[in-house]
């Protein structure tokens, strides 16, 4: 029976050894629910058993090779039973100390050393058991064993005395000086919380009431102001010259250099409070060694960096005292047109928006009475909501902001939030809110802090006798365009798809801006306010022109000049070809470039650049086009880019040939186009070529690209680039 | 005998070995129940995230980053450097640059002549803060703003750098900043994505904008940044088309799910879920954007404060108060990208007109998100990818220079968003090249700009291939200095 127990013991004693060097494996993974914890909080309550029994069974394992114990059987069988029950504790105990330690609070060195005692004790006292029986457990090993064993509990009991009791529990009563309260940034003194605290961790060891080496003590304000053998510590407002610093500044393979060589140095940020202290020891009442912190000047670098010392780093967590609402209820709030969310993870509060004006219905708002309590942000900017809707809000008892721009809502309404008695900022731009009516109610509101009124027909005079009457809201009227001084409108925009035209076109000018009047010229001169003719939505035109345009309303300036040009092109060829092949990074559409209507633009960045212009450098410009039926033309135009900077010129000559077969062609016209001699701003142009009229049935446009860059230009002597997007034929 | 001695010895070693075994299964079975996460393949809440759920109160809700693409420089806008006038055409002394990499733009440069700002600056506000000529409107809402002149990265071009500031890593593939966004924090509108992007473009040199830099990466792709375009759709094929009704798009999306919810049953894979998500998504999205984005009964007020630009599609004034109205419907993350700061010649012309264009609608949206009450939940960020050199690039003459890409610092605003108004935070040296006090790292901005959604970024992760991801990766520190 006994036996029985003892097999089922060791079995169970394997089990546990596997468990615990799992979680001891895999212990970053462990996560306590919170039903095991009071378990593991028995640690402490169920340690003492398994000391007591491991310290008993190894004291008589060390005895164990005696001459009565070895003839003993109850000697023997109380060994065994005590080492093996003592064991097992211990593996109780070790878990319960592991669950314990994922509680909050349990980090730090102690911790660690006491876990690891604790399962030192543990797989000890296993590697005993397993191996007492043993040919080679001499009695030698036996005593050793229980030596090990001795050292290693008393080791954990005194590391988890030190985690319960504290670590200078033993020499508390000893120990000189007490840990300091934290002190509040209002209260802090110079000397005592920010000067003080450096000595004493960095100094005082040596330097005490108690050890006063080089005569220095550092603990109080009288003996730093004393100073040491070689002298006073500073001199008021020079810490260049002050032996305090001096020493500190001293090289490290120095031998007086302070905190001497093995010892925690001062950090920068010390040594130049230090400095700064020093310095400021001169200022009127800086020698004062009871000086507070808040009591420097503002802009006092001393002052800065002290604070930064008291200042909690992370702003502490809005907090709300309502519980959040379940899960399941925020889920079916949630629609397509309604997000309820919690504000964060651990938050209890609700924001809650609502989007779409056409599905809107103030039930949308009713059915946020499930969750009164925790909405606090509400969003119903540009939904009409009407003022009997607020009855709604006004139940929402926690909300703080309310968001209610360019709804149907008037200052009626406002009476519906009075209940909102957390409201901080309320939005009611775009509305129909009168001056009468927030000037009665807004006192009501106490908590409210922030109001939007732009757009909402409040004078600034009114506005201003708002904020006189409620300092204590940031009342916000936005930007008047009447107020503001007036800006320049821009200029207006063709609207036609292309400028290009074969037999005439209705020229369609716009302007994005409502109500602005567009006058035109088509004389070249710039258009004025008074004579140009106004354009009225189109303008037909049969010829070329050139359109000047100027856009005008009133309260703005007058838009800048604009040029559209109208560009005709009689005759489009049946088929086109190139001889000679484009600039390999001026491919555009081949010989369809020509054809496409499509103009290109100076801005090299945009699509119309790339896509629009054919570009020749190396091989000039070679043009076949084919018209099935002969036409009769007098005239063939390049539109070109002219762009000097950048070493794009006008063709250097142009020629075009015509016949009736592609075989005999005769030249018809040359021309030299007008080259850039200076240094002029870029432009675009139609280059024309005029003849007599002719029939023909080919046409061959050559231009050749100008071979020599002339001297005056930085890159002279290269090969310009020719960009042609368009040619006309007329 | 002999045999059946050792058999049986064996025999009986074996059941005792498997009898044991079978307790020693039982106790890591035991306790295993204590280690929820152990056995669990992929969980983003390992370190107890919920995704769509803050770790703590946000103090912002949304982010609009206005990204001006190519690196402004900041000697001519924001960080004012009066003694680089005085050592005009000087040469940069060595011990400043020390060993730093330049880039193949100006590494053959024989020598490095230092170059003052062509325009003046003025302090304003009662923050009196130094703020360029060019950036009039900016400088009417410097008490708004909380400068921080002290940023650097690691990357001295333009893909790796703004890879790096969007991602958190200079190779791609990585989530950009507003995909965490949307994973850590979800929608607020769920009939608008939580996550887009417009672009606009300068006159000034520009550089390339690209799909990676919104990229979702690992991250399911509902988060994917969703580009909102110039033209007549600002979402490419949002409309039905022509004969199609809303019912009949209707029955279709509801034909379409149960065939994708046939597949998911057979494969299990998350990207049909994701699929099925983006087509609702889309069929809301179809009557909310048109009504979103009208800007047709914007009051007079809102033109004249964005400028008239405004009205004109693809400009950066456009997308401002584009980015205004997503943000005030909830959308999370609005990512602007304004191309052409790109200045390595030509600088005076071109930077006067980059600012011109950006200036005006920058400082509007600060203002008209006041004016809405929005401001103290909308985080506004203003910059680029990296800084400019104090030396110029190429020939210096009297009225022209250029500066090429400078890693070491450069200055962004933030404005909003719980960030304190008001401040300048971080210093660069007397020649503006190295930081002289308060460095700010890519990682501790990204950092920041997390904490103030209540996110932590050490928390903020997701695991992928075996390793849990961040977008600070494997640094960064809250700026607790600039945050109200």
């Amino acid at each position: 029976m006994s036996n029985k127990i003892i097999g089922w013991a060791e079995q169970g004693l394997f089990a546990v050894s596997v468990f615990i060097g799992f979680l001891l494996l895999f212990e970053s993974q462990l996560v306590v629910p919170v039903w095991l914890q009071p378990v593991g909080r028995m640690h402490p309550l169920l340690l003492h058993f398994p000391l007591v029994m491991l310290l008993l069974a190894v004291g008589l394992e060390a005895f164990r090779f005696g001459a009565t114990p070895e003839t003993s059987a109850v000697y023997k069988k109380l060994a065994a039973t005590l080492l093996l029950a003592g064991t097992l504790l211990a593996a109780v105990a070790v878990i319960m100390g592991l669950l314990l330690s994922k509680e909050v609070g349990y980090t730090g060195e102690v911790v660690v050393w006491h876990k690891w005692a604790g399962v030192g004790v543990f797989f000890l006292a296993t590697l005993l058991y397993w191996s007492r029986n043993k040919s080679w457990y001499s009695p030698m090993v036996a005593r050793t064993g229980a030596v090990l064993m001795g050292l290693v509990l008393t080791g954990a009991g005194h590391y988890g005395a030190a985690l319960t009791h504290g670590t200078d529990f033993i020499t508390a009563p000893m120990a000189q000086y007490q840990k300091k309260v934290p002190v509040d940034v209002q209260q802090a003194v110079v000397f005592a919380d920010v000067i003080q605290p450096i000595f004493e961790q960095k100094c005082i060891t040596c330097h005490n009431a108690n050890k006063l080496k080089g005569e220095l003590a550092l603990h109080d304000a009288a003996s730093v102001q004393k100073g040491g053998k070689t002298g006073k510590l500073f001199v008021a407002g020079k810490p260049d010259i002050s032996l305090l610093l001096q020493r500190i500044h001293l090289p490290m393979d120095e031998k007086k250099h302070m905190p001497p060589t093995g010892k925690a140095q001062l950090t920068p940020a010390e040594i130049r409070l230090l400095s700064l202290w020093v310095k400021g020891q001169a200022n009127p009442g800086g020698a004062d060694f009871n000086k507070r912190v808040l009591d420097l000047p503002a802009s006092d670098s001393l002052r800065m960096m002290a604070v930064a010392l008291f200042t909690p780093i992370k702003p502490a967590e809005p907090e709300f005292d309502f519980k959040a609402a379940d899960d399941e209820t925020v889920k079916k709030l949630n629609t397509d047109y309604r997000t309820v969310a919690f504000l964060a993870k651990e938050s209890p509060a609700l924001a809650v928006n609502l989007y779409n004006k056409a599905t809107y219905s103030a039930g949308q708002l009713k059915e946020l009475s499930a969750v009164k309590k925790q909405v606090v942000s509400l969003n119903l900017n540009k939904l009409p909501v009407k003022d009997a809707d607020l009855t709604y809000i006004g139940q929402l008892e926690n909300l703080q902001r309310l968001d209610l721009n360019f709804t149907d809502v008037t200052g009626k309404g406002l009476r519906e939030l009075l209940p909102l008695k957390h409201l901080e900022s309320l939005a009611l731009s775009g509305t129909k809110t009168t001056y009468a009516d927030l000037n009665g109610q807004l006192p009501n509101f106490k908590k409210l802090r922030a109001l939007t009124l732009w757009e909402t027909g409040i004078t600034s005079g009114e506005i201003e006798k708002l904020r006189k009457a409620n300092p204590g809201i940031q009342i916000i009227a936005g930007f008047d365009g009447d107020k503001s001084a007036p800006i320049r409108l821009n200029v207006p925009q063709m609207a036609n798809n292309s400028p290009i035209f074969s037999e005439s076109i209705r020229a369609q000018i716009i302007h994005p801006v409502k109500g602005v009047q567009i006058r035109y010229t088509t004389d070249g001169t710039e258009p004025d306010s008074i004579n140009s003719p106004i354009f009225d939505k189109s303008v037909l035109l049969t010829k070329p022109t050139s359109i000047n345009a100027k856009a005008y309303k009133s309260g703005w300036y007058s838009s800048p000049v604009v040029t559209f040009d109208y560009y005709k092109r009689t005759h489009k060829p049946d088929s086109a070809t190139l001889l000679y092949p484009l600039n390999p990074v001026h491919l555009a559409a081949g010989a369809n470039t020509f054809f496409d209507n499509r103009l290109g633009t100076f801005t090299a960045n945009s699509p119309a650049w790339a896509n629009n212009w054919a570009g020749f450098r190396a091989n000039p410009m070679g043009l076949i086009t084919e018209f099935k039926k002969p036409v009769r033309v007098s005239s063939v135009a390049l539109r070109i880019m002219e762009e000097e900077e950048t070493g794009i010129f006008p063709p250097e000559v142009i020629e075009i040939w015509g016949g009736t077969s592609r075989e005999t062609l005769k030249l018809i016209a040359t021309m030299k186009p007008e080259q850039p001699t200076q240094k002029r701003p870029h432009l675009l142009k139609a280059i024309t070529c005029t003849f007599a009229p002719q029939t023909v049935s080919y046409l061959k446009i050559f231009a050749r690209p100008v071979s020599k860059i002339p001297d005056w230009h930085a890159s002279k002597g290269g090969k310009a680039l020719l960009l042609v997007d368009e040619v006309l034929i007329n | 005998m002999e045999k059946e001695i050792l058999e049986h010895g064996l025999n009986f070693n074996r059941r005792r070995f498997l009898s044991r075994m079978s307790l020693g299964l039982g106790s890591v079975a035991l306790g295993s129940l204590l280690m929820p996460d152990l056995f669990r393949s992929s969980g983003a809440d390992e370190d107890g995230f919920t995704p769509g759920m803050p770790h703590f109160a946000p103090k912002a809700k949304r982010v609009i980053y206005l990204f001006q693409n190519g690196a402004p420089s900041q000697q001519e806008l924001f960080d004012y450097k009066p003694k680089l006038r005085e050592l005009m055409g000087q040469d940069l002394p060595p011990s400043v640059r020390g060993t730093q990499r330049l880039t193949g733009m100006t590494a053959n440069q024989k020598e490095f002549p230092l170059v003052g700002s062509f325009v003046d600056f003025k302090q304003y506000g009662e923050s009196r803060a130094w703020v360029s000529d060019l950036m009039p409107y900016t400088a009417g809402v410097v008490d708004d703003l909380c400068f921080v002149k002290s940023m650097y990265t690691e990357a001295i071009n333009h893909d790796p750098a703004l890879t790096f500031i969007q991602t958190g890593s200079q190779q791609g593939n990585r989530p950009s900043m507003g995909a965490w966004l949307s994973y850590g924090l979800g929608n607020e509108n769920k009939n608008l994505p939580a996550f887009t992007v417009l672009l606009s473009r300068g006159i000034g040199n520009g550089q390339g904008v690209y799909s990676k830099l919104w990229s979702n990466g690992f991250l399911d792709s509902v988060h994917q940044g969703v580009q909102f375009s110039k033209g007549e759709d600002p979402v490419l094929y949002l409309r039905d088309p022509e004969g199609m009704t809303r019912t009949e798009r209707r029955a279709m999306l509801d034909n379409l799910a149960q065939l994708n919810d046939l597949s998911y049953q057979e494969f299990g894979d998350p990207e049909i879920a994701a699929k099925v998500q983006q087509y609702e998504m889309a069929y809301r999205m179809q009557t909310a954007v048109p009504t979103v984005l009208d800007v047709s009964k914007e009051p007079d007020d809102i033109i004249k404060l964005y400028g008239p630009d405004c009205l004109v599609p693809g400009t950066f004034a456009a997308n401002c108060l584009m980015a205004r109205k997503l943000s005030e419907n909830g959308v999370r993350f609005v990512q602007l990208y304004h191309q052409g700061w790109d200045q390595h010649g030509n600088l005076p012309f071109e930077i006067a007109k980059q600012a011109k264009d950006v200036d005006q609608a920058s400082a509007a949206l600060i203002t008209d998100l006041k004016q809405r009450g929005l401001l103290d939940e909308t985080l506004v960020i203003w910059g680029g990818e990296f800084g400019r050199t104090s030396y110029t690039q190429g020939k210096l003459t009297k009225d022209n220079y250029g500066r090429d890409h400078h890693p070491r610092c450069f200055t962004i605003w933030m404005a909003g968003g719980g960030i304190k108004p008001g401040i300048v935070y971080g210093e660069t040296d007397e020649m503006g090249y190295n930081i002289a006090q308060n460095p700010v790292h890519v990682h501790d901005f990204q950092a920041t700009v997390l904490n103030q959604l209540g996110l932590n970024h050490e928390k903020l992760v997701f695991k992928y291939q075996g390793r849990r991801f961040r977008l600070t990766d494997v640094s960064g520190k809250v700026i607790h200095d600039i945050i109200a």
